[in-house]
Order: C-alpha cells, then sequence, then structure tokens
C-alpha cells in the first residue's frame, strides 16, 4: 500500500515535470515556426488574424528581399566580418585566458580585474567615442590621401572582436583553470617550452570551450547591429542586420511584411544551423566559477 | 590546422581590403568634382520614385551630375557622417523625424541661411519662389526655426492633415460628419450604441497635428504663434486649457485597443480600426491610403477626410498643413547649386514629376492643375476650399536646451506622450496640463 | 635566470595583443564617456560647454530618469529571479532524472536565445495583441468560458513593464539552464549516492548537494543576469514598445538613447551612460559580497 502510494505520488511528479517542460517547449516552438510561417504570406494576410495559416506558399518573399534589399551582398559581408571577428578574437583572447588563468606573475590581478570591469561596459554608450576616434584618425590620414578606419570591414571585425575580449577571456580562462596541473608538468617534463605547451597541449584541452565561445559570439557577430551601423556608411560594406533596415516597417509608408519576414528568415537560418551542429557540445565548454584568485 | 587558419584569415584580410579601396574611390569620385550635387535623405511614405525622376530631369536641364541617396534610415547615417564631418548638399528629412536629427542640426546652428532663395526666379521660370510659394507657407516655424523671419529650410510635399474615416459607413448609417465638437459628443454616443469607437490614433506622434489645429480653434492663430514661442502668459490662458480637456473628452471615445497598439511597431493596427469600422476617425495626414494600400477594408469602404470639427458653430475649422522640408548644411561643398536645385522642385515640371510619381504635391500655388478632378487626392485638397482655415505646425528652436524637459517632441515631449496616459486613464487633464506649464515654463526661463 | 626572462617574455606576447585592443576599443572610449558626461553638446557640432557634475544634478531631479532607473532595477531583480529558479529547476531536472527526449528539450529550450530580438518582438507583438486575435487573450478566453479577455498588455502602464519581463525571461531561461547544466553535470555522482544512503528525498539531495555545488556558478550567472538585462531591456523596449505608453517602460538605456541622439543633449546621455556603468558595477559587486560563501572543492 505503502509502496503504491509512493508510486502513485512518483508518477504524477513525472507527469508534472513533463507538462512543465513540454509547455515551455510549445511555447517556443509555436512562436518560432510562426515566423517562418509569415516569411511565405502575402502582405494583405499580415493584416488580418496574425495566428491565421498563410493561404499558399509565396516564395516570392525570398525573392523580393534579395532584390530590393540586396541580402546577398549584405550576407558576404556578414559573413566576411563575422569569421574575421571570430579569428582575430581567438588569436588574441587564448593566449590572454591561459596566462591569466595558469601563471602567478606580478599585476595578475589588476589584469584579471580589468577583465572582470570589462564585462560591465556597454557597448551602447561607448559606440559613439569608438566613432569619434576611428574618425579623428581617418582625419589625420585624410592629409595623406588615405581612408582606412571607417568603412572597413576589418576594422569593424576588430570592434567586434575587441568588445567580446573580457567575456571571451572570462570564460576561457574559468575552463583552463579547472583542468589539472599534470599536464602541463607532463609537458615540462617532455621538454617543451612555453609556447609548444601552450598551443600543443593546453588549447587542445580547451576545445569544447574554444566551441562555446565560438557559438556565443558567432552569434553576437552576426546579430550586432549598432556598431556595425555606426561605422559603416558605404551601401555595399553594410552587414545583414543593418541592410535589413531597408526592409523594416516604417511610419507613412506601406510596409512590405512578406520580404521583412523572408529577411528575418534569412537572418535566423545560419545562426539556427550553426546551434544545431554545436549544441551537442555546447555544454561541455563552459565551467563558469567565480574568479578564485 | 593552423595553416589553414592563417591562410583563411590572410585570405579574409585581402578581401577587406579590396572591398575598402573599391569605397575609396567611391567616395573620392563623388566629392571631387565640382559640378556634383550630393542629396540626401529619407525613403519615406511617398517613394523614391518622384525624387529620382526629377533628379533626372535637372542634371539633363543643368548638366551636372546629382548622387542622390534616399534610405529609410538616413538619419542614422547621416548622423555618422555629420559627426565625421562629411556633409550632404542638400538634405530631405523634416524636422521632428525619427532619430531627430534635422532638429540636433537646427539647435547647433548647422543650417544655410537661405531666405535668398525667396527672391529667386523658380528654375526655368519667371515667377519668384516666393510668389509662386502659397502664402504663408514658409513663414511658420517648420521653416524659420529661429523665428527670426530667416528662411532656414524649404518647404516640400505640402499635406493637409486631418481626420479619415469611412464616407461609405456614413452614407449607411446616415449619420453627418460633425462640424462642431458638440455633434461630434453626439456621433460617439450613436456610435457607441453601434459598438463603434468615436476615435482612434496611429501614435501621439500624430498629436502634432491634431493638437496645434486644436489650439488655432480653441485660442486663434496669434495666441498659437506666441505658444509654439514658450510663452507662458499664452500657455496660462484658459481657451489654451480648453484645447487640452476636449482632448481629455475625447479620450473616453478612443477605441480600447488603441495606447496598446500606439508604437512603432504596431501603430497600423490603429489605422487597420477604420477600415475595420471599429473607429470611425484617426488624425493623419494624405499618405494614409497609400499607406495601408494593401490592407483588408470592409465591403464599400470609402475614404473620407475632414478638417477638425469647430469649438462652436461661430468658430474657424482648422486643418493643420504638415510640409516636409529640405536643407542645406553649413557646411555644404555646393551650396548654390543646392539652392538653384531647391527653386527647380517648385517648377511646373517638378511639381508635376512628384506628384505622378509617389502623389507628393509641392507647395505652390497652380498645384491643383496637377491633380485631376476625379482623382481620389483631389478630395483633400479641397479641404480648405470647403472653409477650413490652414494652420502650422512646430515649436521654435531654443538655444538653451533644458535636460529632461521636452514639450514638443512627437513621440516623449509631454505635451503629445501623455495623451497616452489621459486614454488609458492613468493621469487626468490637470495633471497633463500642469506638467506641461511646467515643462513651457522651465524652458523659457532657461531662454531668457 | 634565462627561464625567467623567458617566461616574463612569453606572459607579455601572450597578453599584449589582448590588453591593448581592449584599451584602445573598450577602456579609453569608456573613459571617455565619463567626460563627455561634464559637458553640455548637442552631439554634431563643436560646440561644448563644460557644465562639471551638472548633468549629474539635473539627473536626479528628472522624474522620467528616476522612472527609468525603478523601471530597470525592477526588471533586473524579476528577471533574475524568476529565470535563475526555472533555469536551476529545469537543468536539475534534464540532469538528474530520466526524461524522454531530454536532447529535444536542450535542444529546443536554447532556441529564443539565437533569435534577433526583431524577431522575438514580432513574436511578442503578436502574442500580447489587445484585440481577441491576441493569442494571450485567446488563451485566456478559453479558460474563462469564451468571453474574449481583451487585456491591454503593451497598453497599460502598470503591465507593461511585466510584459517585456515575461518576454524577457522566455528569451533568458535556454541560456542559463544550459550554463547549470554544464556545471550540474560535472557533480561526482558519488556526492548523490551518499546523501540517498543518509536518506535524503529529492528535494533535500536538490539542496544539499546540487545548490552548494553549483554556488559559484550561481554566482557567475548572477552579474550575467545584471549585464545582459540592463542590454536587452534596452533592446526590447526599442523595438517593442518605443519606450511607451508616455514613458511607462522607459529603461536607462532607452533613456539615454532619447537624450543623446533624440534631444541632442548628448553629454546629459553620457551621464546617464555612466550611471549605467557605475550602477551595474556597484549592484555586481554588491550581489558578489552577499553571497560570498566558502567555496566548494571537490
Amino acid at each position: 500500500m505503502v509502496i503504491r502510494m509512493s508510486e502513485k505520488h512518483f508518477s504524477l511528479y513525472k507527469i508534472f515535470i513533463y507538462v512543465a517542460l513540454i509547455t515551455l517547449a510549445i511555447s517556443i516552438i509555436i512562436p518560432v515556426s510562426w515566423v517562418f510561417l509569415a516569411s511565405v504570406k502575402t502582405n494583405a494576410e499580415f493584416y488580418g488574424n496574425p495566428w491565421a495559416l498563410p493561404q499558399g506558399f509565396n516564395f516570392q518573399n525570398f525573392i523580393d528581399a534579395f532584390k530590393i534589399a540586396q541580402v546577398g551582398d549584405f550576407i558576404i559581408n556578414s559573413a566576411l566580418v563575422t569569421a574575421m571577428a571570430l579569428i582575430i578574437l581567438l588569436v588574441v583572447s587564448l593566449p590572454a585566458a591561459y596566462v591569466l588563468a595558469r601563471f602567478k606573475f606580478k599585476g595578475r590581478r589588476f589584469f584579471n580585474g580589468l577583465m572582470m570591469a570589462g564585462l560591465f561596459i556597454n557597448v551602447n554608450y561607448i559606440v559613439v567615442p569608438i566613432f569619434l576616434m576611428l574618425n579623428g584618425w581617418d582625419k589625420a590620414l585624410a592629409k595623406m590621401g588615405l581612408q582606412f578606419f571607417m568603412n572597413n570591414r576589418f576594422v569593424l571585425a576588430l570592434v567586434y572582436a575587441s568588445t567580446a575580449i573580457p567575456f571571451t577571456v572570462y570564460l576561457l580562462s574559468s575552463y583552463f583553470r579547472s583542468l589539472p596541473k599534470a599536464y602541463e608538468e607532463a609537458a615540462e617534463i617532455d621538454g617543451c617550452g612555453y609556447f609548444t605547451t601552450m598551443v600543443r597541449v593546453m588549447f587542445r584541452m580547451a576545445k569544447p570551450s574554444i566551441i562555446t565561445v565560438i557559438l556565443f559570439n558567432f552569434l553576437a557577430f552576426w546579430n550586432e547591429y549598432i556598431i556595425s551601423l555606426t561605422l559603416v556608411q558605404t551601401k555595399a560594406l553594410k552587414t545583414l542586420p543593418v541592410g535589413l533596415q531597408n526592409l523594416m516597417s516604417a511610419q507613412k509608408a506601406a510596409t512590405n511584411y512578406g520580404p521583412m519576414y523572408a529577411g528575418l528568415v534569412i537572418v535566423m537560418l545560419p545562426t539556427l544551423i550553426l546551434y544545431i551542429l554545436v549544441q551537442r557540445r555546447l555544454t561541455q565548454g563552459m565551467t563558469l566559477g567565480g574568479l578564485k584568485d | 590546422m593552423k595553416k589553414l587558419i592563417s591562410l583563411s584569415l590572410a585570405g579574409l584580410l585581402a578581401a577587406s581590403l579590396v572591398g575598402c579601396k573599391k569605397a575609396d574611390t567611391a567616395t573620392s569620385e563623388g566629392s571631387t568634382s565640382e559640378n556634383t550635387l550630393e542629396i540626401s535623405g529619407l525613403d519615406g511614405g511617398y517613394g523614391t520614385k518622384g525624387w529620382e525622376e526629377v533628379v533626372k530631369a535637372f542634371e539633363e536641364k543643368e548638366g551636372v551630375k546629382v548622387n542622390l541617396r534616399l534610405e529609410k534610415n538616413i538619419a542614422d547615417t547621416l548622423r555618422s557622417e555629420v559627426q565625421a564631418g562629411t556633409y550632404p548638399d542638400l538634405v530631405y528629412l523634416s524636422v521632428g523625424s525619427k532619430g531627430g536629427l534635422t532638429d540636433t542640426m537646427i539647435a547647433e546652428k548647422m543650417l544655410t541661411d537661405i531666405s535668398d532663395v525667396l527672391d529667386e526666379k523658380v528654375y526655368g521660370e519667371d515667377e519668384m519662389v516666393k510668389d509662386k510659394l502659397i502664402g504663408g507657407i514658409y513663414e511658420g516655424l517648420a521653416t524659420m526655426p529661429y523665428a527670426d523671419g530667416k528662411l532656414y529650410l524649404a518647404p516640400i510635399n505640402y499635406s493637409p492633415c486631418g481626420l479619415f474615416y469611412n464616407a461609405n459607413l456614413f452614407k449607411q448609417k446616415g449619420w453627418e460628419v460633425p462640424t462642431t465638437w458638440d455633434e461630434m459628443w453626439e456621433l460617439g454616443e450613436k456610435a457607441k450604441a453601434e459598438g463603434i469607437s468615436l476615435f482612434t490614433y496611429p501614435t501621439t506622434g500624430y498629436f502634432d497635428a491634431f493638437f496645434s489645429a486644436l489650439l488655432n480653434e480653441t485660442a486663434g492663430p496669434e495666441v498659437y504663434t506666441k505658444l509654439m514661442t514658450y510663452d507662458v502668459d499664452a500657455w496660462n490662458m484658459p481657451e489654451v486649457k480648453k484645447a487640452f480637456e476636449i482632448v481629455g473628452k475625447l479620450a473616453q471615445y478612443v477605441e480600447p485597443t488603441t495606447v496598446a497598439n500606439a508604437n512603432g511597431d504596431n501603430f497600423k493596427k490603429n489605422q487597420q480600426l477604420v477600415l475595420d469600422d471599429k473607429a470611425l476617425f484617426v488624425p493623419n495626414g494624405t499618405w494614409l491610403p497609400e499607406e495601408m494600400k494593401d490592407a483588408p477594408r470592409v465591403d464599400g469602404f470609402e475614404w473620407g477626410f475632414t478638417a477638425l470639427p469647430k469649438v462652436d458653430a461661430m468658430g474657424d475649422a482648422y486643418a493643420t498643413t504638415f510640409t516636409e522640408q529640405v536643407f542645406i548644411p553649413k557646411e555644404a561643398k555646393n551650396p548654390e547649386l543646392a539652392k538653384k536645385f531647391i527653386t527647380f522642385l517648385y517648377s511646373d515640371e517638378a511639381t508635376k514629376l512628384f506628384y505622378e510619381n509617389g502623389g507628393a504635391v509641392m507647395p505652390v500655388k497652380n498645384a491643383s492643375e496637377f491633380i485631376g478632378a476625379d482623382d481620389m487626392n483631389a478630395l483633400y485638397y479641397t479641404v480648405y476650399d470647403n472653409g477650413a482655415k490652414s494652420n502650422a505646425v512646430g515649436f521654435q528652436v531654443m538655444d538653451n536646451i533644458v535636460e529632461g524637459v521636452s514639450v514638443a517632441d512627437a513621440n516623449s515631449g509631454v505635451l503629445y506622450a501623455t495623451v497616452n496616459s489621459i486614454v488609458n486613464g492613468s493621469k487626468t487633464v490637470d495633471e497633463w496640463y500642469d506638467a506641461t506649464l511646467d515643462a513651457v515654463k522651465q524652458i523659457s526661463e532657461a531662454n531668457k | 635566470m634565462k627561464k625567467s626572462i623567458a617566461r616574463r617574455l612569453f606572459i607579455t606576447i601572450c597578453l599584449a595583443p589582448a590588453m591593448i585592443l581592449f584599451t584602445v576599443f573598450m577602456l579609453y572610449p569608456t573613459v571617455n564617456v565619463f567626460m563627455m558626461s561634464m559637458f553640455k553638446w548637442g552631439g554634431l557640432s563643436d560646440n561644448r560647454t563644460f557644465v562639471g557634475l551638472r548633468n549629474f544634478v539635473s539627473l536626479f531631479k528628472d522624474m522620467n530618469f528616476i522612472r527609468a532607473l525603478q523601471n530597470t532595477i525592477l526588471i533586473i531583480v524579476l528577471v533574475t529571479i524568476i529565470t535563475m529558479v526555472v533555469a536551476i529547476l529545469f537543468a536539475s531536472i534534464l540532469v538528474r532524472e530520466k526524461i524522454k527526449g531530454q536532447n529535444f528539450f536542450r535542444i529546443i529550450f536554447y532556441i529564443p536565445n539565437i533569435l534577433s530580438v526583431v524577431v522575438i518582438s514580432a513574436i511578442f507583438s503578436a502574442i500580447y495583441d489587445p484585440s481577441e486575435n491576441g493569442l494571450l487573450n485567446a488563451l485566456v478566453s478559453l479558460f474563462n468560458g469564451g468571453h474574449a479577455g481583451t487585456t491591454k498588455y503593451l497598453g497599460d502602464p502598470n503591465l507593461v513593464v511585466f510584459a517585456l519581463i515575461a518576454a524577457l525571461i522566455w528569451q533568458a531561461i535556454g541560456y542559463y539552464m544550459v550554463m547549470y547544466m554544464a556545471s550540474m553535470s560535472t557533480i561526482p555522482e558519488h556526492l548523490y549516492e551518499a546523501a540517498a544512503l543518509e536518506g535524503c528525498g529529492k528535494v533535500k539531495q536538490f539542496f544539499s548537494v546540487t545548490i552548494p555545488m553549483i554556488w559559484d556558478n550561481i554566482r557567475t550567472t548572477l552579474t550575467f543576469f545584471v549585464i545582459s538585462t540592463i542590454n536587452l531591456s534596452f533592446l526590447f523596449v526599442q523595438v517593442m514598445t518605443g519606450g511607451g505608453p508616455d514613458g511607462a517602460s522607459e529603461t536607462v538605456l532607452s533613456y539615454m538613447y532619447l537624450q543623446a541622439y533624440n534631444r541632442s543633449s548628448y553629454g546629459y546621455g553620457m551621464a546617464i551612460g555612466a550611471v549605467v556603468f557605475i550602477l551595474s558595477f556597484t549592484l555586481s559587486w554588491a550581489i558578489n559580497r552577499v553571497t560570498s560563501r566558502d567555496s566548494i572543492e571537490i
């Protein structure tokens, strides 16, 4: 009798868990599929009930998005900038994180503190000072008839990478800290130098964490709007989120809802695909502890 | 692996540098030539076609090159460029537009005085600009922002703002379009009995036109001019408070979902209410039918347009005349050519091109010649022929900004944004009026 | 001796690039924000007047700013508490329980985090639609005996902030859940076995094993909550409500934007930026102090 009670109790508990999980899952699946469905609706359908299914498959929206908004060019720019920014970020952050996590030296506390403080800097208010600074450099260059810092996808990627350094170094160094000392000791016995140890042993160990970093920052760079808007004015060099602005709804003008949602789907797809590819590794790469210093 | 990364890095670098060089040549090509006119502007309600045609015509006549760039987020793009010290020769972005760039440039005195354009002849014609323009259209604070009699912005695309409704619905129900506010309230009760709300509005931003017309009705045009220059005594007059009270009463008849949708993302749902016969009137400008052209509507729907009801039968009805503006930045490289281009905007040829490619109407006296009588647009521009008076919209730009205080900002200033709070009941008309008065006082004191 | 030079050289080479980029593109601009906050400047021309701390004085007399500050703090507190509780619970269920479709749930829950804000805003404006077409209103009417509820979630000044909070939580749960799952999966199984032997039930195990073992992780995520909520609430407000109705949903960063760009008060806007920096810093520091315990090493 007692056992039965607890069994019943147990299954109730399970049911409750499933209900909770399924509710949350549905609350995500429905709206996301709604965006996909909306992207094949015709303009008139957007004024009616938002939850009505599309009356047909209006693929023209995607063609329009490519034609009107030149989405093709923007995708290339976004891909280029995101890729460069990720490479710069990893090249710069991995050694820094490794040194901050595994070496004891004077000033280490200071640099760790600096990275922590960096987490609190919000891009939204530093974007104009960054712009003014780059612009000042360009003015100096203009005397020699050059322009480099504005309207340059490489500089944009450099700024993206820089703004992501604190978070990335923080995440990576937390991971490095969790690795056992034995690996470096073994490498030292094998006669490896600092550099070889770092690249051959430690970076390989940090692979799950690197994947996490890539995913997080890919999402951030791919969707970034405000820096890109400020630093790039040449239309041919704009990134996808900024370029899509011309599809967005504006006052006093008829909205092209269909191509707008098609554009949104185009932005969303690469992130979804990347996430599904790496999601298995995502949880392995994170060990976020407090800063034990 | 390492090799691969460094290879691809080099590749990316090369690609980005190539892109950069391309951009360089493009800009230097544009800015070095003496005979190039750089125009930047908003891809707004009238579309880009009209501008493209007018620019083409000007290029042919004048033998110059015009670089036209119209974008939806031009305010953001231009802000960066202006900060960087690159200025177009002509900017098409109205006072009060989203992003506040034009307003900031006015406040920072970055516009060229173009008063002399008024005495120039219209391009290719014998009439002077000031004679061809509709009387008074260039004398408001939107074009002379410092109230010093000097023209800094040239008015284009004029359109009456009033109340839109479904004319067919009125026919069916046998209702008259109200001419006084008392009739308006009666209609409100009748409509309520049928389950229709009297009023809705897209966002509170549209109250700049609505409220300006209302203030002209209650207090008269002379007081109105003082109000727009932050004259505290004028704001203290009971006639002014009366306008607040009318809006307060109107708030009770506002369609209940209006406030929830009165934001940049959802305002079209409010405009849709009129198409669905859920609300009778919506204040708006002549671009509305075009803006809602794809939207579904009740059978037999027919746009109707009227000025605001009068305060009493003896009073005047007003409809705000909304204009857009172009201006020449002070640092423009080619101001003379830009001025020439402005005079061309008022020519018969440009007026025709603008109207036929997007429906924009130039504020010139003979504009109606280009609007066919059977044209739907004729309806709006006859509003003044039917006895309504015209008023301009916009506050004077003050030298000293009081941080955190705004009366005039269309979407967040205390005068307009508070309407949402009146409608949803979180503030009273007295609180609204007092807060406005207080803000006016602060601004007026800071600029003594 | 030679080794120590090599070591120092190695440390310098590794650190320098990151620190240089950080200094140039983050530290210097931040210092610049603090400097600009002491000027009256429209943001475009060369007309700048030094006003000392006057911007800060007016800031704390500006009731709209105070309201934005209150909204921000309310959003941070509620989003943090609710998201954290739900995320920890779900994480522990997915890690500890035998659930069918575990992998499926893990993948799905993270998706809101990868959507762009514009998509989320479009989704939620359909959910919060004030007419009976709104998903939430339709849902309420199901339980209401068919009476179409027409609550104006984004039109009511008392509801709009909570509507934003719900959207923020929806977006954040998956992200934090994955973080907690990562750290829960490193808890050695024998700790649970020991607890079970002592007769601890599931609930007791959760509080005596799971929570203490991931405590450091919880503390870290608290800092993330503060930082990311300030940022995300701004993005959500920009696209969903524009700060309305009548400023009721304004947050500190959206108010900063309004001032710096739409109101030609750039210096004033930067003063708000400075306050945001100090606020997030102190808040995290305070949370860190309050939650400080001896960390448990395995």
